[in-house]
């Protein structure tokens, strides 16, 4: 497991486009005392290398295809409207490319 | 005496009698709720409700759920009305569409009077972590105790006999463990069983609609109506729906029942292992076999860990479309990551970003074999044994909590077998899907507490059987703080 540091709880955070206090930042290297410690109890299972890793409780495989069936598509003034900054109909937002 | 102390079935025979109508249990409900002193609202639908229910003119004598007054969640989306979450990122977002739950409501003719509180995004077991803060156990008028989470202001309300049932979602147990800290039913049926579409995503390999009612028939009954294959969720199962009431009152002479040794130890309240004992033995009488069986101390500590890692980790990747664009408030910034940035950091609450936090650091390249990988083979061992225990008995038997509901700001050691064990071991229903449902075991000192019944995969109507003669036992049916009993153990 890769050492626990302010650095890397802050690398954590940002790879997930937040951040927090330096007050937030210790509480977390704190909780991560105990966490590590729970987190060991994964590590005392024996024999786990002889299991997949277990993604849902249950096969679900879904092998059809829908009927082709026309629907009403979102209306653009719905679609815009849980959108924070809009303008001439499109979501605005800064600048991306150049 | 209201007609909404009552059971779904009561109350539909009063509404088809001409004894009271939908309008009348709306009005009454809305009044309920806003004289609610527990914080258990996001938004009470006054004039919807009251709309919807002013055009219920013609009792359905075959639909026993016409016209009676329910809560969601704040987590199941609700066309036209907002549905935040219990999140300040995304306060003011108005759904264009319901969930299929509530589509399925909706068209039973069930009023939703309300959107509960929830801890925040559903992630989070002690109701104190919504942005309209925290939200009290309806048996303690003094408010200094927890009623639990996530789904806090659902089971608060249908505690406090706002309504006869409440949806909830339950990912680690947040359905069936405040059930036992509010004196109530609660159902997390079988993982595929009800479709999530609609339901705000926490961890979908964990996540389930649940709910809670005050007698085990309404339980049956709701399951068969919101049950079912819905091509708008994938993971939802081509079973099909039975009549869950169907073997309620059934006798349940030689239906063998394993108690798990470890669990049964990790229980420290005299007065929880007292009745539980008791119940134990009237189970006995009625001609249960009840076993002690053990399931492996090392892998009972390791539930907690297991599922903190895998559903931190899947809540990075499913949040991460609240954004400030898509979703939430946009501050501003010269980037689009400047304007992600701020929206997250000033929407999500600090326990959210340190759940996030979590599962960030499991995804690390350096950390997944570890952590996040070795957490989902663990999941693996842990169904297994499950499994294996349950091809040799028809359900097990535990404690719902290790006691009643908490104090709030009550210290507890993180790593003791109290805490690891005996107040997480109801995620292994998540992790395998089972069904599993919290019952009403007795009170002490005015407070509730609860046991779980978990039983194999789509077998509900077993499951309900169970449940009722257990119901049966305590003389718990029905309760409420309005309706209070003592219960016969």
């Amino acid at each position: 497991m890769k050492e626990i540091t302010l650095d890397v709880l802050r690398d954590a955070a940002n790879r997930l486009m937040f951040d927090m206090s330096e007050e937030e930042y210790q509480t977390l290297l704190q909780e991560f005392d105990v966490l590590k410690k729970q987190m060991e109890m994964i590590g005392k299972i024996e024999g786990l290398e002889n299991y997949a890793p277990m993604t849902f409780p249950f096969p679900c495989e879904v092998s059809y295809l829908r009927e082709d069936v026309a629907e009403e598509p979102l209306k653009k003034e719905d679609a815009l409207r849980n959108a924070g900054s809009k303008q001439d109909g499109q979501i605005k937002l800064p600048k991306v490319v150049g | 005496m209201s007609y909404l102390d009552l059971s779904i079935r009561e109350i539909h025979e009063a509404l088809v009698n001409g004894e009271t109508t939908p309008l009348e249990l709306t009005k009454e409900a809305v009044a309920r709720a806003k004289a609610n002193k527990e914080n258990a609202f996001e938004t009470i639908c006054e004039k919807e409700a009251l709309e919807f229910a002013s055009s219920l003119t013609e009792v359905e004598k075959d639909n026993v759920f016409y016209g009676i007054p329910y809560i969601a969640k704040d987590n199941f989306s609700t066309k036209d009305i907002e549905t935040t979450a219990s999140s300040n990122i995304l306060k003011g977002y108005v759904p264009l569409f319901d969930a299929t739950v509530i589509t399925k409501l909706k068209a039973a003719k069930a009023v939703m009077i309300g959107k509960s509180t929830l801890d925040e995004l559903a992630m989070g077991g002690t109701g104190t972590t919504g942005h309209l803060g925290t939200t009290y156990n309806p048996y303690d008028p003094e408010h200094k105790r927890m009623v639990g989470g996530s789904s806090c202001g659902s089971a608060a309300s249908t505690a406090a006999s706002i309504v006869p049932f409440a949806l909830g979602s339950d990912t680690g147990d947040s359905v069936r463990k405040p059930a036992s800290l509010a004196g109530l039913v609660g159902l997390k049926p079988t993982w595929g069983r009800i479709s999530r579409f609609g339901l705000f995503p926490f961890a979908p390999s964990l996540d389930h609609v649940g709910y809670f009612t005050r007698n085990v028939e309404d339980s049956a009954l709701l399951l068969g109506l919101l049950s079912g294959r819905d091509d708008k969720d994938s993971t939802s199962s081509f079973k099909p729906v039975e009549k869950y009431e169907e073997k309620i009152g059934e006798s349940i002479e030689g239906v063998r029942i394993a108690c798990i040794k470890e669990i049964d130890e990790s229980i420290t309240d005299p007065a929880l292992l007292k009745k539980y004992k008791v119940s134990i033995d009237a189970l006995r009488k009625q001609g249960a076999i009840v076993e002690s069986v053990e399931f492996g101390k090392d892998l009972l500590d390791s539930i907690y860990a297991t599922y903190i890692v895998i559903s931190c980790a899947e809540a990075t990747s499913n949040n991460a479309n609240l954004d400030g664009i898509k979703f939430g408030p946009n501050y501003g910034g010269k980037t689009y990551q400047d304007v992600m940035m701020t929206a997250r950091t000033k929407g999500f609450s600090e326990l959210i970003k340190r759940r996030f936090v979590i599962g960030s650091f499991a995804l690390m390249r350096e950390n997944q074999d570890v952590l996040f990988l070795r957490a989902q083979k663990n999941r693996a061992k842990i169904v297994e044994k499950t499994n294996e225990i349950l091809s040799k008995y028809d359900f097990v038997l535990t404690p719902a909590a290790p006691g009643v509901a908490p104090l709030f700001g009550a210290k507890s050691d993180k790593l003791s077998d109290e805490y690891l064990i005996a107040d997480n071991h109801l995620a292994i229903g998540n992790f395998s899907g089972l069904p599993s449902i919290t019952l009403p075991l007795g009170l002490e000192d005015g407070l509730p507490l609860g046991i779980n019944i978990m039983g194999r995969a789509f077998e509900e109507k077993e499951l309900f059987k169970v449940a009722s003669a257990f119901e049966n036992i305590t003389g718990l049916k029905g309760l409420s703080v309005i309706n209070k009993k003592e219960g016969n153990l």
